[in-house]
């Protein structure tokens, strides 16, 4: 969708730039006040990994993390993304490595369509990274349920997903564990 | 897609600035908490507005404090961090609970206290696309001149459908409220039932000129006891349709009196008052009867897309559960 | 003979899979723990679906619709959405004229109204402007006058007002199709019966609802090529339609189906934005892009039939089945879709796992006056199954007899025919009772849990495949081409859909395992038209079966000749050696080997570049019986299920909860486990979604939740209730049971190593089993779905021991 749409003039367009951060990289963005981060990601940034699904929270195929929290870029203004970051499923993995998440999900079968994933992704790494703080990390299925509570899948019947999840949440842990018992713990 | 339609943006940092601008834009601002209300219903057509006020940079409509008896919450707080919060678990527990029952973790990241109980009323007849209302022939919501869900009827009864107005109601809080007029910030402070009026298409009694900047709600002390209850077909996602709190006061070990505030029903919340149960034991026949009080004098209409009848059926018990659950060990004894 | 692949394995060949199998001392491919093959492009954003392309110069359509449910178009005036700067071109009904359907013999809908809409949402005019914004505008100011006309919502009426005709020229008033078919005599065998079981069941709407929304890319080349990308699973078939309705020789027509976010059914069949967006792709010599929001999803529907049914079903005191009655009346919607189908598959598709002494059925699909309904994962036979399975759940507690036990005593075999002809092969609908009746520890619960728990129990069958195509051909049903190439690797092209189930992993499996080469080697190339042999598509369960034969045929041929080329090497029988982990070796002699890379140089050395094509045609004899209508719903292999479903029911509330469904399904071979599993837990998810929560509903129509007649009232005829994935309610990650999948392998000798369906057969009995647990849990039966705790509560009143 070219920025510069065709003027109406009626309804003269208003365009503002916007800088955020999107997984890690600083941008200044020309996009119409109007339009959704979601938007911006998809057909501004060429960011399609994000999806659209309802385009009106009521599925949780558009959820990136808005300064580190899960948020739904479709009923989000690109202007309130100014000075914040993003991140999406293109940042996930680190150096070409698929996040332990990415491997899960793509070993377990936990995407069929894969079309509800990108969001799932991003909030099950929320979860992950709530679990990493957390003092004594415990890993429960509810509460893998409770944070993919807003993010439908017609695929699944989230089974596979909540392995998946478990599984890479299972490995945060044992890193967890394992450097809190590490040679400088164990000292 | 679902586009929006074009409008300005402002995104001020200072609450004089904010309401400044609300003054200035001659109705056409709209405050933006999280969007996740105002945002769909744009994108729908349902709600029109000129400018954006994007209220997230506004620092006085952050934090949660202890002010005195109080607890503070500024309207600027998303529902994720008052249900969060350790102070709101602790001093307000129904509150924490109503906002932790709200939409989806996502939504609750996004959304505001503020926005939450500012949030417009619903109805399977008007939560729909443009398309579809024209189909409709509209109704006095839109574009339209009769109400579908009471034929006849003169007003809009479109259900206020927020989760923490029941609760913060059941708390008697009182919300806080600034314009900018005559080159100053004026404010004003109402208990929070009032805010609300019977009007669906106007349900939230605040000008266009004015913000909610934050909720006060006095800490309850050792005698009462207040819970929410929510009651929609998913556990996730979904509007409430059924959502209670009931706030019981308690001379010893006998119930003196309290509220029980029902929402869901029409554009504000129903407000019952119990001094009339003053003296009875945390029972279950006490439980019983609260509940048969909010079947005699609550009707849940066709509004929010759900079979009414079945809602009217269900809120009796839904309320005899929640005072079982707020009378907790005493009703197991007896 | 059958067609290219016989079909008919002896078991001394499957056996010799099996062995195949412990050769290669390493993780089996085909049977292993593999995740899908190309799951990390599903990771990472890198799969590209229909809305992720972006052309330069690209338009954007949007499709203006019908307010009404039932008008007659007078006048279509495009001239100020014509004027608007920015908008290039508007389209009308008249200007593609040509009707089309997705089964030939009933093309009965335009892209854009010519003369009529027949439901609300009904597409009658398109534009095509630089932005979705101008084209939104642009059909705003497009000016349509109605001749309102009486809209039929309730398929009683559709039947009852002969005056009032939703297709004009259609010749049975609103009945779309009819079909009455009898075998045996049905009256004599109730007459005997020991017990009659009569039952009045409905069956609600309900859709698909995929997450990816609908969508559509049109770009037409120099030389006048048009290639539409089109988020279908049905791209053969659309490529057929557009050439129909375009007027255009099909080699001028280039379909390709990039990664598609979910069908289920729902995209089986051309829908109007491909339509308009070709054409507007030829006015405007510019790419259009036309994306459906969520709400024209909910329009575009073709999802589950309605139904009404009546059955009466006779049984002997030993619980034998000796005889079915059925009456069902379908209710169609606007337009026939697949309903010609549907309609035969209501009785067709019944007649297994069990012996029906005689069997009678009688349906009639009628149209009304909302969206149009079609396949939906299981079509056609969900319905019927679930009265069926509901029906032997009362004849078991009136004859005393354990359900399961009343089920295996009915059972018909394995190589078995059906009261209606058709030739059933493999069978290991016994196996799955008895894994089923094992996980769930159905001996110490059945009837034995503590009041408002309860335990049902349902089995079904379902086709893989169909075995005749839509239109009539003597042609392949599928096809792969496949060659090697010089690193090692191996090309698959096939003209298949993936649309989430698999198949290019099926696919990738397939050839891996017989070339000897690893996952990750085989690159599959499909639903290209251009590139990709015709497959017909996503539907009917038929992909593993049909393109899965069709691969193994091109494996085996490039196969056997690497073999023989290594084999004169070393100087041993060609049967000697064996293909496996990248490499080609000798059988019994590890030490014998070579880089599978160096087996493919020295093949294509000596016989020049390594390429062969499979073909797959199904058998035309011993599949069905010999009478008109025979031949729908037969299919090559069979699929089997039982479920049993575990419920807890609220007697205060009436809401039911669904704890756990253990599904036992008969695959045949699971070629990729994961993927099997993956299917029934998403069969059972969706199963369990239709029995208690998810509802397509017209207002103006039908009974509402609580049972009682509505109310329509004016202006609201023909309005989806629900339209929103906010208002269909389907189930979250918080509200989905424990599903247990189980897989039964009971190969069949037509499927490829044995396979059969694994995508559809898993849902059917989810519903029957839910709605037989919940009478377990609290002695009511709620024969109209949805179980709504509004029904439930009803119900419960009325139990006798309540008076
Ligand atoms: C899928 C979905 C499910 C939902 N489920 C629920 C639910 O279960 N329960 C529930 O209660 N809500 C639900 N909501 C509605 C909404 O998300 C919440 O009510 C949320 O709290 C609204 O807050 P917000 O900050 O996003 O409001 P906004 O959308 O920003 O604002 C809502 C309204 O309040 C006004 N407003 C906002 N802040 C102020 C202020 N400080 N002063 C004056 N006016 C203000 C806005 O102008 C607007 O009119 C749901 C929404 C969606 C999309
Ligand atoms: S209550 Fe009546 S007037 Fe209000 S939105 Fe619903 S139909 Fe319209
Ligand atoms: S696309 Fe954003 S929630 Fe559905
Ligand atoms: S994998 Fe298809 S929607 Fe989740």
């Amino acid at each position: 969708m070219p920025i510069a749409e065709p003027l109406d003039p009626a309804r003269a367009r208003r365009i503002a730039v916007v800088r955020l951060h999107v997984n890690g990289q600083a941008y200044a963005v020309a996009a119409p006040t109007h339009w959704t981060l979601l938007e911006l990601l998809r057909y501004q940034l060429g960011l399609v990994g994000s999806k659209q699904g309802c385009d009106k929270g009521d599925c949780g195929a558009c959820t990136v993390l808005l300064d580190g929290l899960p948020t739904l870029s479709c009923i989000t203004l690109a202007l309130s993304a100014e000075g914040r970051h993003v991140e999406t499923v293109e940042g996930l993995g680190v150096g070409g490595e698929p996040h332990p998440l990415q491997r899960q999900f793509a070993e377990r079968g936990a995407a069929q369509c894969g079309f509800c994933t990108p969001g799932m992704l991003m909030s099950s790494a929320h979860y992950l990274d709530e679990l990493g703080r957390a003092a004594s990390p415990v890993v429960r299925q509810q509460d893998i349920a409770a944070a993919l509570g807003g993010n439908l899948c017609r695929c699944t019947g989230y089974t596979k997903i909540f392995e998946a999840v478990q599984a890479a949440a299972d490995e945060t842990c044992d890193r967890a564990r394992a450097l809190a018992d590490g040679p400088g713990g164990a000292a | 897609m679902l586009r929006l339609p074009v409008f300005d943006v402002a995104a001020p940092d200072k609450l004089t600035d904010a309401l400044r601008s609300l003054a200035d834009s001659q109705a056409g601002a709209r405050p933006l908490g999280g969007g996740t209300d105002l945002l769909p219903n744009v994108k729908l057509g349902q709600t029109r507005m000129a400018m954006a006020l994007l209220l997230r940079g506004v620092g006085e409509l952050r934090g949660i404090e202890r002010r005195g008896d109080n607890l503070w919450l500024g309207a600027g707080n998303t529902l994720a961090q008052v249900a969060q919060d350790e102070q709101v678990r602790d001093a307000l527990p129904a509150l924490a609970h109503a906002a932790s029952r709200v939409a989806s973790p996502q939504i609750r990241n996004m959304a505001t206290l503020g926005g939450n109980l500012c949030l417009d009323t619903r109805c399977r007849y008007i939560n729909q696309s443009e398309f579809w209302r024209q189909a409709l022939g509209g109704c006095l919501k839109s574009h339209g001149s009769e109400c579908h869900v009471v034929p006849g009827g003169q007003g809009c009864v479109a259900a206020l459908s927020s989760d923490t107005a029941p609760a913060l109601i059941a708390y008697d809080a009182t919300v806080e409220i600034a314009s900018w007029r005559d080159e100053g910030v004026q404010t004003r402070e109402v208990p929070l039932a009032e805010l609300y009026d019977s009007d669906g298409t106007r349900h939230v009694r605040l000008e266009s000129t004015e913000l909610l900047v934050g909720v006060r709600a006095p800490v309850p002390g050792l005698n009462v006891r207040v819970g929410h209850r929510k009651w929609a077909v998913r556990k996730s996602i979904d509007f409430p349709l059924i959502s209670v709190a009931l706030r019981l006061e308690l001379d010893g070990a006998l119930a003196a009196g309290g509220k029980l505030v029902v929402g869901v029903l029409g554009p504000r919340p129903r407000v019952l008052d119990l001094k009339a149960f003053a003296g009875r034991a945390l029972a279950p026949d006490f439980a019983r009867d609260l509940g048969q009080l909010a079947f005699d004098r609550c009707r849940p209409l066709p509004n929010v897309p759900y079979d009414a009848e079945y809602r009217r059926e269900r809120l009796p018990v839904e309320v005899r559960r929640l005072a079982l659950s707020l009378f907790g060990d005493q009703a197991a004894q007896s | 003979m059958n067609g290219p692949i016989s079909g008919d394995k002896t078991a001394a060949q499957l056996h010799r899979l099996a062995v195949d199998e412990v050769a290669t001392d390493t993780v089996a491919i085909l049977g292993g723990r593999h995740g899908k093959h190309d799951a990390l492009d599903l990771m990472t954003g890198a799969a590209g679906y229909t809305d992720d392309i972006s052309l330069p110069r690209m338009l954007h359509c949007k499709i203006l619709r019908s307010p009404h449910a039932h008008a007659r178009v007078l006048a279509v005036d495009t001239s100020r959405a014509e004027a608007l700067d920015g908008v290039h071109a508007v389209l009308v009904g008249a200007e593609l004229p040509i009707p089309y359907g997705v089964i030939p013999w009933t093309p009965d809908e335009n892209a854009l109204a010519l003369h009529k809409v027949r439901y609300v949402g009904d597409p009658v005019a398109a534009v095509a402007a630089e932005s979705e914004d101008l084209a939104n505008e642009a059909c705003r100011r497009i000016d349509v006058r109605y001749e309102v006309l009486p809209a039929l919502i309730e398929p009683e009426d559709a039947l009852a007002r002969t005056d009032v005709k939703i297709h004009e020229d259609n010749k049975h008033g609103n009945v779309t199709k009819r079909v009455q078919l009898a075998f045996g005599d049905v009256e004599a065998a109730l007459a005997g019966a020991e017990l009659v079981i009569e039952g009045h069941y409905r069956f609600h709407g309900s859709t698909h609802a995929p997450i990816e929304p609908h969508c559509a890319v049109a770009v037409v080349d120099g030389k006048g090529l048009l290639t539409v990308w089109s988020a279908t699973q049905v791209p053969h078939y659309l490529q057929r339609e557009l050439a129909k309705v375009l007027e255009l020789p099909m080699r001028q027509i280039r379909v390709i189906q990039p990664a598609v976010g979910g069908a289920f059914g729902g995209k089986s069949e051309p829908f109007a934005l491909e339509f308009c967006a070709a054409r507007l792709a030829q006015k405007t010599g510019r790419p259009v892009k036309c994306l459906y929001t969520r709400e024209e999803v909910f329009l575009a529907h073709r999802g589950r039939h309605p139904f009404d049914m009546r059955y009466r079903t006779g049984f002997a005191a030993d619980g034998r089945i000796l005889a079915v009655d059925s009456r069902a009346l379908l209710d169609g919607g606007a337009y026939s879709s697949f309903g010609l189908v549907t309609t035969y598959y209501s009785g067709q598709l019944l007649a297994a796992p069990y012996v029906f002494g005689s069997y009678r059925f009688d349906s009639t699909r009628v149209y009304t006056n909302k969206p149009a309904c079609g396949p939906k994962r299981g079509h056609g036979s969900v319905q019927p199954r679930f009265a069926l399975e509901v029906q032997l759940d009362k004849a078991s507690r009136a004859l005393g007899i354990d359900p399961i036990e009343l089920r295996r005593r009915n059972f018909m075999g394995e190589h078995a025919t059906t009261v209606n002809g058709f030739h059933v092969g493999s069978n290991g609908f016994l196996l799955c009772l008895d894994a089923v009746e094992r996980a769930s520890g159905w001996r110490d619960k059945w009837g034995k849990l503590r009041p408002g728990r309860g335990i049902g129990v349902a089995g079904s069958c379902y086709i893989s495949g169909t075995n005749y195509c839509i239109y009539p051909t003597d042609l392949p049903q599928s096809a792969v081409q496949m060659a090697l190439d010089r690193s090692g690797r191996v090309r698959v092209f096939a003209g298949t859909s993936d649309i989430g189930q698999g198949s290019t992993t099926m696919l990738a499996t397939i050839a891996a395992h017989e070339l000897g080469v690893e996952l990750d080697d085989v690159r599959v190339v499909a639903a290209d038209s251009d590139l990709c042999p015709v497959d017909l598509g996503a539907y009917s369960s038929r992909i593993t079966l049909m393109a899965g034969n069709a691969c193994l045929q091109a494996a085996r041929t490039l196969g056997e000749r690497i073999r023989g080329i290594v084999a004169d090497v070393w100087g041993i029988a060609a049967d000697q050696v064996v293909l496996a982990r990248r490499r080609a070796s000798e059988a019994g002699n590890p030490e014998r080997w070579m880089p599978i890379q160096e087996a493919f140089l020295l093949a294509e050395g000596k016989l020049g570049l390594l390429g062969a094509t499979g073909s797959y045609n199904t058998p035309k004899t011993g599949v069905h019986g010999d009478y008109r209508g025979g031949t729908i719903g037969a299919s090559p292999a069979y699929s089997f299920t039982a479920h049993v479903a575990e419920v807890q029911v609220d007697e205060e509330t009436g809401e039911v909860e669904v704890v756990q469904v253990w599904c036992a399904h008969d695959c045949g071979k699971a070629i990729s486990p994961v993927l099997v599993e993956g299917q029934i837990e998403g069969s059972v998810y969706m199963g369990a979604a239709e029995a208690v929560m998810e509802l397509h509903e017209v207002m103006g129509s039908g009974l509402r939740s609580d049972g009682r007649k509505r109310d329509p009232g004016p202006g609201r005829d023909g309005l989806l209730a629900a339209s929103s994935l906010l208002d269909y309610r389907m189930p979250t990650s918080l509200d989905v049971p424990q599903l247990s999948a189980l897989i039964v392998e009971a190969p069949d000798a037509r499927g490829p190593y044995g396979a059969k369906e694994a995508g559809e057969g898993p849902l059917h009995s989810a519903i029957p089993a839910i709605a037989n647990a919940v009478f377990d849990a609290v002695g009511v039966r709620v024969d109209h779905l949805p179980i709504t705790p509004a029904k439930v509560l009803r119900a419960l009143r009325e139990r006798p021991d309540r008076c």
